[in-house]
């Protein structure tokens, strides 16, 4: 990689974080250009909850908990055998008990089998 | 109405497993064993099939009185869709049960991360690297679970390229509704903020690790116990993570301004260093989902290092990991910090002229802002991180040039292509003390979580 040098690459990364911040600084400027659907968005990226109403708790245990390490993975995207797996090791991640456990899994399960 | 179509695809989805199940069952489970599970589905399935019955009766009221409903529908809409909710929250149990239920359910995951990058390092050559941490989760029943993560990684550079490790190789135990028991090599909970990242840190905003990891154990090996619990008058939940390891191997390192360090050398590999065990844990509090608050100790007696008598040693670490999301910022900003201190007593050598001891102590703190709720296609995907970290020695294989600290500042943007894959971009600002600057340094990431 000869002919990238230290200075260029120096100047391109930071050139390239800046203009990033900026944008995100524009957003927030452009607050009153944003349309109704985009304010009924969830609140977590860019995921839809199937079914909040009947399966509150655990779904709500999911989104609040499960975001504090990493983004919120869609049910979709695993089985609800998967899901076990998964279920049961991150709950040692997200210190949940038990209870709390089976009602995460509950709900992906139900929401993955969609 | 999508929750009605759903009800309706898990309850033909739940039917439909339990002959499968069935029939995997029967070469697997012999005599009376097999009987009384065939038993148990059939009954099962009965039930399941009335509640399906029960539920399309209900849908079709539901539909006709939505149909004519006018003005005098509203209650009586009301009470159908509470009954179906009522069901529905029934069928899910009963699914749950009937995956529980399945003999020989033995289940397979393949996660991890792969991340592929490239660096500039001042001093160093830039290089391509990939890196790759494969992990294979096994359920072997409800209560059991086996987790082992690789770690494989290739880098210009490197004598021989490549290299492998193994990140975590542990069973574990469900006890309860609060307790897990477990063995083998895990993520050590010291310092907290390992714990979200490793062993596979996709995850991570920015690409170049924390100064403060030179101080943490990273990993352990060894027997615990952790869970979590309710916290007394339902003040949110504590967790707890204490273990018995391997201890780590004190090590003597002499700079070139021939100033000397000691050192803790974690990795518990060292046979010298595995009688003298640790005893360590980490303890949080969860006021609310998206605050956790934790402390975390680890005591070793060490090892001598060539003729450096064994000591005490003692890491003590706070650590913070939280989010907020709301519309009122347009998204999701979050916030993490750590900080650790490591203490090793006095080490005297063979000749009692030469003793080392002393206090290290680093960290970081990072926060990050995605304006994924601001409506604007693509800004909202983009995530701007910053961090501040900082190590004061004595930790000599980090001051090889006889400075007593080092402090970085790095920032970084990233951009989600998805919720587990994340293009990364960084920059480095480094200095030592006495105002020497450190080596800055660039990353490009491309980061995926399996
Ligand atoms: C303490 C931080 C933390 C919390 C809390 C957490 N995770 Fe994770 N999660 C991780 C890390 C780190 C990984 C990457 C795998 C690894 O390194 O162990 C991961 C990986 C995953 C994966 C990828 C598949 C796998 O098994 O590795 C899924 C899916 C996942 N987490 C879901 C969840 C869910 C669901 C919850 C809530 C119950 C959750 N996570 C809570 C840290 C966390």
């Amino acid at each position: 990689m000869t002919f990238i040098t230290n200075k260029m690459t120096k100047s391109l990364a930071i050139t390239a974080v800046a203009v990033g911040f900026l944008f995100i600084a524009g957003c927030a400027a452009n607050k009153s250009t944003k349309t109704a659907a985009a304010t009924s968005k969830p609140a977590v990226w860019p995921l839809t909850l199937k079914d909040p109403a009947t399966t509150e708790s655990g779904a709500q245990i999911w989104a609040e908990n499960c975001m504090r390490c990493h983004e919120l993975r869609s049910p979709s995207q695993y089985t609800p055998a998967q899901w076990g797996i998964i279920v049961q090791y991150m709950r040692l991640k997200a210190g949940l008990t038990g209870t709390q456990a089976k009602k995460v899994l509950a709900f992906l399960q139900s929401a993955s089998a969609h | 109405m999508t929750h009605r179509r759903g009800v309706l695809t898990s309850i033909a989805a739940a039917l439909t497993i339990i002959p499968m199940a069935a029939a995997s069952a029967a070469p697997a489970a012999g005599g009376a064993d097999y009987t009384k599970l065939e038993q148990k589905y059939q009954l099962l399935e009965k039930q399941m099939a009335g509640m399906a019955k029960q539920m399309s009766a209900m849908q079709k009221q539901q539909a006709a009185l939505k149909a004519t409903q006018a003005k005098t529908g509203a209650t009586k809409t009301k009470a159908i869709d509470r009954e179906v909710k009522r069901l529905y929250r029934r069928v899910v149990k009963a699914s749950q049960k009937i995956s529980e239920l399945e003999p020989g359910n033995i289940q397979v995951l393949i996660a991890g991360d792969v991340n592929f990058q490239f660096q500039n390092i001042q001093g160093s050559h830039s290089t391509f690297y990939a890196d790759s941490s494969p992990m294979i989760q096994v359920r072997i029943d409800k209560n059991i679970f086996i987790n082992t993560a690789f770690d494989f990684y290739t880098q210009a550079g490197v004598a021989g390229g490549s290299a492998a490790d193994i990140g975590a190789a542990n069973i574990n135990y469900e006890l309860n509704n609060y307790m897990t028991l477990g063995g083998g090599l895990v993520t050590s909970p010291i310092g907290g903020i390992v714990g979200v990242y490793n062993p596979a840190p996709w995850n991570r905003w920015l690409v170049d690790g924390s100064v403060e990891d030179a101080l943490l154990p990273g990993n352990e090996l060894g027997v615990w116990t952790r869970g979590g619990l309710p916290a007394p008058a339902r003040m949110g939940y504590l967790t707890y993570f204490l273990f018995v390891s391997n201890g780590p191997a004190l090590a003597r390192t002499t700079d070139q301004n021939g100033a000397t360090y000691n050192n803790l050398q974690f990795g518990n590999w060292d046979p010298a260093a595995q009688n003298g065990k640790t005893i360590g844990g980490r303890f949080s509090y969860i006021p609310i989902p998206n605050i956790e608050i934790g402390y975390s100790f680890e005591w070793a007696r060490p090892s001598a290092d060539g003729a450096i008598t064994t000591t005490n040693s003692l890491i003590n670490a706070v650590d913070l990991n939280s989010y907020y999301v709301n519309k009122k910022i347009d998204g999701l900003f979050r916030f993490r910090g750590g900080w650790t201190w490591d203490q090793v007593g006095q080490g005297i050598d063979s000749t009692g002229t030469f003793s080392l001891g002393g206090m290290s102590n680093g960290g970081q703190l990072e926060v990050a802002y995605q304006p994924s709720l601001c409506g604007i296609k693509y800004l909202d995907r983009v995530m701007a991180a910053i961090r501040y970290d900082r190590i004061d020695g004595p930790v000599s294989s980090n001051f090889s040039n006889g400075a007593s600290h080092e402090q970085r500042y790095s920032i970084g943007l990233d951009y989600w292509l998805h919720s587990n894959a994340v293009l990364k971009v960084e920059y480095e600002f480094d200095n030592l003390s006495n105002n020497m600057h450190g080596n800055n340094a660039m990353f490009l990431q491309f980061a995926v979580g399996i």
